[in-house]
């Protein structure tokens, strides 16, 4: 519900100003100078711009910057920003590209693996801290679950944007990959792994809370074979997550 | 006391305190709010290093739709943590439909505007339990005006009860722009209400026209009005605003210094009773 203290014409002049800022096409407004007027508009989608560029290193760098301008004006235009933190902005322009099929419109197909990338980085980066479960340096890797650094995530993509910034590259290798993207707790920088899709499966069971030697029992059902060589493997590379400080430890009950 | 506002560019110089030597520092609370890793580090620092005072950027009090009380949910458990003594915000709005804009628009001077805006002021202060100190915005074109500008905060403080962020140079800035005398604006002012007070740079873009963009130094004839408008006026915390192209951290302190200089000047009997 409005506070009606204000009145309609009131707010239709807020709301035609701010229609102004968000799209540049001139309105009238009583007693409004319009070079004025023009540097608000110019300010405002400076920061616009600014925010994306930085939030979107990879994509403005590499994408047709025609493109990248008629996706900001679109976005800033028609999107209703709700972020009030503008670091914020980047998952907004995100979710107008997703809701807006951009991949198709601007002919992309990577466009929303790649921003999706991109924005895990930079809220990772920014997210609050969370507390890992309780847990002990050693333990069995195959029995015990294992405590987790909470600050991840596990993106699935159809390309390779995390490794690859040519579109006919990117386009060439379209697949199934898996990238875990990660918070270092001491520093606070963002580094990411490429997984192949059997370690993203086990990542994400010892995630849930599963335990190696379940997971490893349940392989089969996915036409893995389980051999010696692959329970080292993927204790090699749990290890190889424990010296990234992705995975803390073992959990006792 | 003569503060800076926080700046993750020189927040390193800040904690170590050696090149640059604030009194407090001053952080928008949405750009730390909810935030984690590095940062958060650093921030609890800085809390723990200096008193802090908060100036808003997204309570949009002159929005038309209803406040965002999620927002001011964040905002008040904010204050509350790192024990922030004061929370400013401004005159001005940054949304309408709900849409953010990230910068500070003019509200047409209209006195249903007073009425919604005070009564908005009103309801945060109600929520946070504490004053609003409202900052005077710069603007650089009047909107459907239907009163002066004077008028229209004068109102708002006497009807809302709200206390005034005196920004100098906004001041200086819109009585350039709009072809009044600054001085005579400030005496008009209700400046025992005044809680605050912001020093910045501005750049000039056309011969009728500056924006006030803290990018550059505080130009001499704003440290002028500075000196005038201390005196008539009883102590309170003044912040040195930079937040574009930021110089050498020696050419900031000696900013700050200049700051301080003045302060002592007009207020040393009861400077020490705010530093």
């Amino acid at each position: 519900m409005r506070a009606m203290k204000l009145s309609a014409e009131t707010y239709k002049i807020q709301q035609d100003f701010s229609h102004f800022i968000r799209t540049g096409r001139q309105v009238k407004i009583p007693g409004v100078r319009p070079a004025a007027m023009a540097h608000y508009r110019r300010l405002v989608y400076n920061v616009v711009k600014d925010t994306l560029e930085t939030g979107f290193p990879i994509a403005f760098a590499n994408l047709p910057r025609k493109k990248w301008e008629r996706m900001v004006y679109q976005f800033f235009s028609t999107h209703t920003c709700t972020a009030y933190q503008v670091w914020k902005l980047p998952l907004d322009f995100y979710t107008c590209a997703v809701e807006n099929s951009w991949e198709e419109k601007y002919d992309i197909p990577y466009l929303h693996d790649l921003l999706s990338f991109e924005w895990a980085e930079m809220e990772l980066f920014n997210m609050e801290d969370v507390p890992p479960p309780a847990y002990v340096a050693t333990g069995s890797w195959l029995l015990d679950q294992l405590a987790f650094n909470q600050e991840y995530r596990l993106l699935q993509l159809k390309y390779p944007v995390h490794r690859e910034t040519s579109r006919r590259k990117i386009l060439q290798q379209q697949g199934a990959y898996f990238v875990l993207v990660y918070r270092l707790p001491d520093t606070g920088d963002i580094h990411f792994t490429e997984l192949s899709p059997w370690l993203a499966f086990v990542t994400e069971q010892l995630l849930a809370g599963i335990t190696l030697t379940d997971i490893l029992s349940y392989a089969p059902q996915l036409n893995i074979a389980v051999t010696p060589a692959l329970q080292e493997d993927t204790i090699a590379f749990l290890r190889h997550l424990q010296e990234k400080q992705v995975l803390l430890g073992f959990i006792k009950a | 006391m003569v503060g800076i506002g926080f700046r993750r560019d020189f927040a390193a110089a800040l904690l170590q305190g050696e090149r640059i030597k604030p009194d407090f520092i001053e952080f928008a609370p949405e750009n730390w709010m909810n935030i984690g890793g590095y940062w958060k580090k650093q921030l609890h620092k800085a809390v723990e290093q200096y008193p802090v005072l908060c100036h808003g950027l997204s309570l949009s009090i002159g929005s038309p739709e209803p406040l965002d009380m999620d927002f001011l949910r964040y905002v008040k458990s904010f204050l509350e943590e790192y024990q922030v003594q004061l929370y400013s915000e401004h005159l001005s709005y940054s949304k309408c439909d709900n849409a953010h804009m990230y910068d500070l628009l003019p509200i047409p001077f209209r006195r249903d505007a007073v009425q919604h805006i005070s009564g908005r002021i009103g309801q945060v202060q109600d929520y946070l339990q504490r004053p609003l100190v409202m900052e005077i915005v710069s603007y650089y074109t009047p909107v459907a005006a239907e009163m002066s500008e004077l008028d229209f905060i004068r109102e708002i403080v006497k009807t809302s009860g709200c206390q005034l962020l005196l920004d100098v140079n906004n001041i200086y800035v819109n009585a350039f722009n709009h072809g009044y005398d600054a001085r005579e604006f400030i005496r008009q002012l209700p400046l025992d209400k005044v809680a605050y007070i912001h020093m910045a740079g501005h750049e000039q873009v056309a011969p009728d026209l500056i924006i006030d963009t803290h990018g550059q130094p505080i130009i001499d004839p704003v440290y002028e009005l500075f000196d005038w408008t201390a005196q008539r006026l009883h102590p309170v915390p003044v912040l040195l605003e930079r937040d574009y192209n930021i110089p050498q951290l020696e050419e900031l302190n000696g900013e700050l210094q200049r700051l301080k200089n003045i302060c002592q000047q007009h207020w040393h009997a009861r400077y020490e009773t705010v530093s």
